[in-house]
C-alpha cells in the first residue's frame, strides 16, 4: 500500500511467500482485482496480477449490483458523514457545505489507510464521503465498497481540474473517484539548526545518514516513501522495483541511518514537530511544509516562517503523487455525497481548504507562478508548490504486486524492529 | 484455627440447610458474571484464534476467521514462532521488551516500597492526604501523563532548564529522540501506582506485634526489617509486580509518544502495527496475541501458584 | 526507627561536616525517619508535579506547551477554533467519556457483586474456574483484549456495532473484575459470622444477603463504583479498538491521535477539565459516603482505604 501524507500510524507487515500464494492463487475474488485493474495480462510481475501504470491506465468496471445513483435527485437531509486522515480538510469549508444545504455535518478521522479500510469492510459504519489512496480504489471497487459517481452531480470535474486528473490513470473516467490534492515528497530542514544548505549538495538526501544532526533527523513512518527515498539517494529511479538486491541495499542504508542518527519515524514531523524544534531534518510532503510555518509556537522566534526550506529536485526527478475522494457504498447520504464532492472541486472552496491544509488542489484556477504572491505558499518554501509538468518528469508509486510487496515489507519491518 | 472453623461452618451447613437451596442462590449470584466473561473474554480468545489460522481475503489480504478447527492451517503462527525463537526481527523486539519491563518493574519498587512503607508505618496524621495523593494519577489520564512528560522533556522544556540551572548539563539533552531511559523512566511513571497499592496493603497488614516481638527478642530494626517486614511483605511485592508487569507487555503507546525510534519498539508495538494492518500483517498480529496471551497466562498461573502455596503454608 | 537507613549512617565517618550532620538529620536514627518521609514526599512530588504544569500550560497564551508565553484563556474560549468551547471535537470526546464511563459503571457494579458474593460463597465445582477466570481480564494486556474484542463483533457479534455499545461491552469486561476484587476482599473481612447470626434467628439465604450483608457491603460497592469510573475514563486501547469514528472517540483517543499529530495547549485544556470534573465527583463522594458513615455509625471504613487496598 502506498502511503499517504496524512497516514498516521505506522505498521509493518510481512507476508510469508505462502500467505502470498493463498493470497493470488485461486479464490474468485482475485480475478475481480485482476480484472479491475485492466484487460489483457503484461505489466506487474511474475504473478500474473496487472498493475495499473501511467502508461498502462486501468477503466474500473462497474457490476450490475454496484449501480451509481440517478440524476436530478434531491440531497438528503444528513448528517453528512466524512472519513478523512486527521487535519486534512478545514472544518470550516465543509461547515460552509453544511450550511448551504442545511445539513448537520461529522468528520471522522483515521491513522491509516489500512484501519480505514479494515473498519469500512466491517459494514458497520455508514461514511458518506471517503479519502482513499490510488493503491486502494481499485481493490475498493472490486469489493464493492465504493459507489460509481454520477457526474452529473459533479461538473466541477471536466471545468476545473486538471485534464490529466479528471480522468487519471488510476481510474479512467473518473469512474468512482475525484482528485482531491497533489504534492511531491522530498526533504524540509531548519535554517538556524542545521548549517549546511541541503539543497546544494550533491545528493541532498544523504543528510539522512549525517551523525552531526543524530537524534533530530526523522523520516515518514510510511514504509513506500522511506524506502523510495532510500532508493532515489542511491540514483535508482524505478520506485516500484522488484529486483531483491536493490531491497536488500535498501535496507543495509535503512539500518545504517539508525545507526548514524538515530532516525525516528513520524507522521507528524514535518508539519508540526519541525517548527517545534523537535527535529532540524524531515522527509517531507509538499503539502507538510507548506502547512508548517503555520504550526511554530508563537513569539518564540522572531519570523519564523524564514527558518524554512524545502527541497524536491528542480528538474522534477523527485516522487510525486495524489490523493482522491470517494463515496462508500453504505453510505446514506449518497447525494449529499456527491454534491459535496462537487464542492470541493469549485475553484474558491478548493483554494480555501489549501490555505489550510497546505496540500495543494489539481484545480486549472491555481497559478503555481503567482501562490507566494498571493501569499499561500511562503517565500523560502517555493519549492514545494506542485506544478503540472511534475507529474510527467516525477516518478510515481503504483500498487506494488503482492509478492513484491512482502519483500518490501520484509525490509521495513526488519528496520522497524531497531534489529 | 481458620481451618477448624470452616470445618465447623461446613458441618452446621450440611445440617441445617437444604444443600441446593442456598447454593443455588450463589450459583444464581455469579451465572451473570461468569456468562459475560465467557461471551466477551472466552470467547474473543477462540476468535483470535480462528483469525490467526484462518483465511486470507483475496482482495485486501486482511485475515478472515475459520471457525471450524479442523480447518485451521498454522502456518502463520508457526512463521512467528521460528522468528521469536530463531534469531528473526521479533526475537531482538522481545528481548528488548523483557528488558524494559524488567527494569521498569526493578526501578518501580526501588522507588515504590520506601514509599508503601513510609505511609503504612509512619502516615500518622498525614495518612489520609498521602493516600489521595497515591491515588490521584488514577484519576488523570494515562496518557496525559505521558503527554505531560513529553512536554517536559522537550529541548527547551523545563526538565532541560532545571539540569542545566543546577549545572548538570550544559546543554539541552536530547530526552525524545529515540533514548531506551526516556521509554523506561515514562514506564515506571506510568505504572507506579498500580504497584504501590498492593504493596501498601501488604505492608498495612503486617501486624505491628511481630515486629514488636522481633525488637523486643534483640533484633536492630533494620535486622527486624529484613527477616520479619520484608519476607511478610513478599506477597505484596510479588502481586505488585505482576499487575504492573504483565499490562506492561503489551504496551505500545508509551514508546510512541516518548520516543517513536524504531530502536525503542516494543512487543505491544509491533502487534499495534500488524494488527491495524489490513494486508497479510493481520494474522501475524493475531498470531503475536496468542504468543503474548501465552507468555501472560504463564506468568500468571506461576504467580497464582505461589499465592496457593502461601496460603496453604499459612494455614498449616 | 529508620529500618532500612539507619545503619547506612555509620558507613559514612569521612563525610564533610555538613554533608554528614544533613544524613544525620535525614537518617535520624531516633526519631521518625525522616530520610523515608523526604522520599515519600518527593514521590509524590514526582507523581503530581508534571501533571500541574500541564494544567499551568493549558493557560499559556501560545502554542507551545513546553514554554510559557503568558496567562490566557485562549484555549478554554479564546481560540476561534482550537479552544475548548469553539472545538466540538473536544467537547464529544469528554461527553463520550463521561458516557461510557457512567454505563460502566452502572453495569459493571452490580454484576461484579453478584458475582463477588456468588464466588466467595458457593462451594460448587465452577467457583474455583470462576475464581481463576475472573482473575485474567486484570492481567490481560489491553491490547490483546482489545483486538480480540474487535475482532469478536466484526466476524462473530455483528449484531453488536462498533462504537457506544462495543465499547461500553468492552469496559464492562475488564471492570467486572475489578469490583468483584473489591468486594471479595470486603466479603473476607466481614466474614460468614453476621450472616450465620441473621440465619439462626430465621433469616432465608436471599433475606440475610440483602438485610445483613449488602448494607455492609456498601463501602467496597462505593469503592467498586470510584474504581470502575476511574478505569473506564482512563482506558485507551480498549475504546481506540472499538470506537466507529468521531461520535464514539474518547478523551484519551483524543490525546493519543492529537499527540501524534500537532497538539496544542487545548488537550491540556480538556485533561484540565476532565480533571477538575472528576476531583468534583469525589468530592461529593466523599460528602455523601461521609453522611452515609454518620448514620450508620461507622468511621473505620473509608472509601479510600477500599480504595487503596485494591489488591488481588
Amino acid at each position: 500500500m502506498i502511503r499517504h501524507p496524512r497516514d498516521r500510524h505506522s505498521w509493518n507487515r510481512a507476508m510469508s511467500r505462502r500467505e502470498m500464494i493463498r493470497l493470488t492463487g485461486g479464490a474468485a475474488l482475485s480475478a475481480a482485482v485482476l480484472a479491475a485493474c485492466g484487460g489483457d495480462d503484461g505489466g506487474g510481475s511474475g504473478t500474473g496480477l496487472r498493475i495499473a501504470s501511467p502508461s498502462d491506465p486501468a477503466t474500473l468496471p462497474i457490476p450490475d449490483d454496484n449501480a451509481p445513483i440517478e440524476s436530478g435527485l434531491e440531497p438528503e437531509a444528513g448528517p453528512l458523514k466524512i472519513y478523512n486522515w486527521d487535519e486534512y480538510i478545514w472544518p470550516k469549508v465543509v461547515k460552509e457545505f453544511a450550511a448551504e444545504h442545511g445539513v448537520d455535518f461529522e468528520i471522522s478521522t483515521f491513522y491509516n489507510m489500512n484501519e480505514a479500510v479494515a473498519k469500512i469492510k466491517t459494514g458497520q459504519v455508514d461514511f458518506d464521503v471517503f479519502f482513499p489512496t490510488i493503491d486502494v480504489v481499485p481493490k475498493l471497487a472490486a469489493a464493492k465498497l465504493i459507489q460509481p459517481l454520477n457526474h452529473s452531480y459533479i461538473p466541477n470535474l471536466d471545468k476545473n481540474v486538471w485534464p490529466e486528473l479528471a480522468d487519471p490513470w488510476y481510474d479512467k473516467g473518473s469512474r468512482y473517484t475525484v482528485p482531491y490534492t497533489v504534492y511531491t515528497t522530498g526533504i524540509a530542514w531548519r535554517t538556524d539548526m542545521v548549517d549546511d544548505d541541503i539543497a546544494a549538495l550533491d545528493n541532498p538526501y544523504d543528510i539522512f545518514w549525517d551523525p552531526r544532526y543524530r537524534g533530530k533527523v526523522g523520516i515518514y513512518d510510511s514504509y513506500r516513501d522511506a524506502m523510495n527515498m532510500v532508493l532515489l539517494r542511491n540514483g535508482i529511479t524505478d520506485i516500484n522495483t522488484d529486483d531483491p538486491k536493490d531491497i536488500e541495499l535498501v535496507k543495509r542504508d535503512l539500518v545504517d541511518m539508525a545507526d548514524k542518527t538515530s532516525v525516528r519515524t513520524t507522521i507528524n514531523g514535518a508539519y508540526a514537530k519541525l517548527p517545534e524544534g523537535d527535529f532540524a531534518i524531515h522527509q517531507s510532503w509538499s503539502g507538510d511544509i507548506v502547512a508548517a510555518p503555520y504550526y511554530f509556537p508563537e513569539s518564540n522566534y522572531g519570523d519564523p516562517k524564514g527558518l524554512l526550506r524545502f527541497w524536491w529536485p528542480e528538474n522534477g526527478k523527485g516522487e510525486i503523487g495524489n490523493d482522491t475522494i470517494a463515496i462508500p457504498k453504505a453510505a446514506k447520504n449518497p447525494v449529499l455525497a456527491h454534491l459535496f464532492l462537487d464542492f470541493m472541486l469549485q475553484n474558491q472552496e478548493a483554494i480555501d481548504n489549501f490555505s489550510w491544509v497546505g496540500y495543494q488542489p489539481p484545480i486549472k484556477a491555481i497559478d503555481p507562478d503567482k501562490l507566494v504572491k498571493q501569499q499561500y505558499v511562503v517565500p523560502n518554501l517555493k519549492e514545494a508548490i506542485v506544478r503540472k509538468e511534475y507529474f510527467d518528469s516525477g516518478y510515481k508509486a503504483l500498487t506494488l504486486p503482492p509478492d513484491v510487496d512482502a519483500m518490501w515489507q520484509d525490509a521495513w519491518s526488519d528496520f522497524k524492529s531497531g534489529a | 484455627m481458620r481451618g477448624a472453623r470452616r470445618g465447623s461452618r461446613a458441618g452446621r451447613g450440611q445440617t441445617r440447610d437444604a444443600p441446593g437451596e442456598a447454593g443455588g442462590l450463589w450459583s444464581a449470584l455469579a451465572a451473570p458474571g461468569l456468562l459475560w466473561l465467557v461471551l466477551l473474554f472466552v470467547v474473543p480468545f477462540y476468535a483470535i484464534l480462528a483469525l490467526a489460522m484462518g483465511r486470507l481475503d483475496p482482495i485486501f489480504a486482511t485475515p478472515v476467521p475459520v471457525w471450524n478447527p479442523v480447518e485451521w492451517d498454522p502456518a502463520a503462527l508457526q512463521g512467528v514462532f521460528s522468528d521469536l525463537f530463531g534469531d528473526g526481527a521479533l526475537r531482538v523486539v522481545m528481548v528488548r521488551t523483557f528488558l524494559y519491563v524488567f527494569s521498569a518493574v526493578v526501578l518501580s519498587l526501588l522507588i515504590g516500597y520506601p514509599v508503601a512503607y513510609y505511609i503504612s508505618r509512619h502516615g500518622g496524621r498525614a495518612k489520609v492526604l498521602l493516600l489521595v495523593l497515591l491515588i490521584a494519577p488514577f484519576w488523570i489520564s494515562y496518557l496525559m501523563r505521558m503527554l505531560a512528560w513529553v512536554n517536559l522533556l522537550q529541548d527547551e522544556g523545563y526538565v532541560n532548564r532545571v539540569l542545566m540551572t543546577i549545572g548538570l548539563l550544559d546543554r539541552p539533552r536530547d530526552w525524545l529522540g529515540g533514548s531506551s531511559l526516556t521509554v523506561v523512566l515514562g514506564l515506571t511513571y506510568g505504572y507506579i501506582p498500580f504497584l504501590i497499592l498492593p504493596l501498601y496493603a501488604a505492608l498495612d497488614r503486617i501486624d505491628k506485634s511481630v515486629l514488636e516481638a522481633a525488637r523486643d527478642l534483640g533484633a536492630s530494626s533494620f535486622s527486624a526489617f529484613l527477616r520479619v517486614t520484608l519476607p511478610l511483605s513478599r506477597q505484596g511485592i510479588l502481586a505488585g509486580s505482576v499487575i504492573i508487569l504483565l499490562p506492561m507487555f503489551g504496551d505500545y503507546y508509551t514508546p510512541d509518544l516518548l520516543s517513536g525510534a524504531p530502536r525503542t519498539s516494543m512487543i505491544g508495538n509491533q502487534i499495534d502495527f500488524f494488527v491495524h494492518t489490513s494486508s497479510g500483517g493481520g494474522q501475524k498480529g493475531a498470531s503475536l496475541v496468542i504468543v503474548l496471551s501465552l507468555l501472560v497466562s504463564v506468568l500468571m498461573v506461576y504467580y497464582l501458584l505461589t499465592v496457593a502455596r502461601a496460603a496453604r503454608e499459612a494455614r498449616s | 526507627m529508620s529500618e532500612a537507613t539507619a545503619p547506612r549512617a555509620r558507613d559514612l565517618p569521612a563525610a564533610p561536616p555538613l554533608a554528614r550532620r544533613a544524613w544525620e538529620w535525614l537518617a535520624n536514627p531516633w526519631g521518625r525517619p525522616r530520610f523515608l518521609a523526604l522520599w515519600t514526599w518527593v514521590y509524590m512530588a514526582w507523581s503530581i508535579l508534571p501533571v500541574l504544569i500541564a494544567i499551568q500550560f493549558s493557560f499559556n497564551a501560545g502554542r507551545s506547551r513546553s514554554t510559557w508565553q503568558g496567562f490566557s484563556l485562549r484555549w478554554y474560549v479564546d481560540d476561534p477554533d482550537l479552544s475548548l468551547l469553539n472545538d466540538p471535537t473536544l467537547r464529544d470526546a469528554m461527553m463520550q467519556s463521561l458516557r461510557l464511563a457512567l454505563l460502566t459503571m452502572l453495569i459493571a457494579t452490580p454484576i461484579g457483586v453478584a458475582l463477588a458474593l456468588g464466588l466467595a460463597r458457593w462451594r460448587g465445582r465452577g467457583a474455583s474456574a470462576g475464581n481463576f477466570l475472573m482473575l485474567f481480564p486484570l492481567v490481560t494486556p489491553e491490547i490483546v483484549m482489545g483486538s480480540a474484542l474487535f475482532f469478536t463483533f466484526v466476524f462473530l457479534f455483528k449484531f453488536v456495532h462498533l462504537g457506544t455499545t462495543a465499547q461500553v461491552l468492552g469496559h464492562v469486561t475488564f471492570s467486572i473484575s475489578y469490583v468483584v476484587i473489591v468486594v471479595r476482599g470486603r466479603l473476607f473481612a466481614i466474614g460468614k459470622e453476621y450472616e450465620e447470626a441473621a440465619r439462626d434467628l430465621g433469616a432465608s439465604p436471599l433475606q440475610a444477603l440483602r438485610m445483613v450483608l449488602l448494607p455492609m457491603l456498601a463501602p467496597a460497592v462505593f469503592a467498586a463504583l470510584m474504581i470502575v469510573f476511574a478505569i473506564s475514563i482512563d482506558d485507551f486501547v480498549i475504546s481506540a479498538f472499538l470506537s466507529s469514528g468521531q461520535k464514539s472517540e474518547t478523551v484519551p483517543i483524543l490525546i493519543y491521535s492529537t499527540a501524534r499529530a500537532a497538539p496544542t495547549p487545548a488537550l491540556n485544556a480538556v485533561a484540565s477539565v476532565m480533571l477538575g470534573a472528576s476531583i468534583l465527583a469525589i468530592a461529593i463522594a466523599i460528602i455523601v459516603q461521609r453522611r452515609f458513615q454518620k448514620r450508620e455509625g461507622r468511621r473505620r471504613s473509608d472509601a479510600v482505604e477500599s480504595f487503596a487496598r485494591l489488591e488481588i
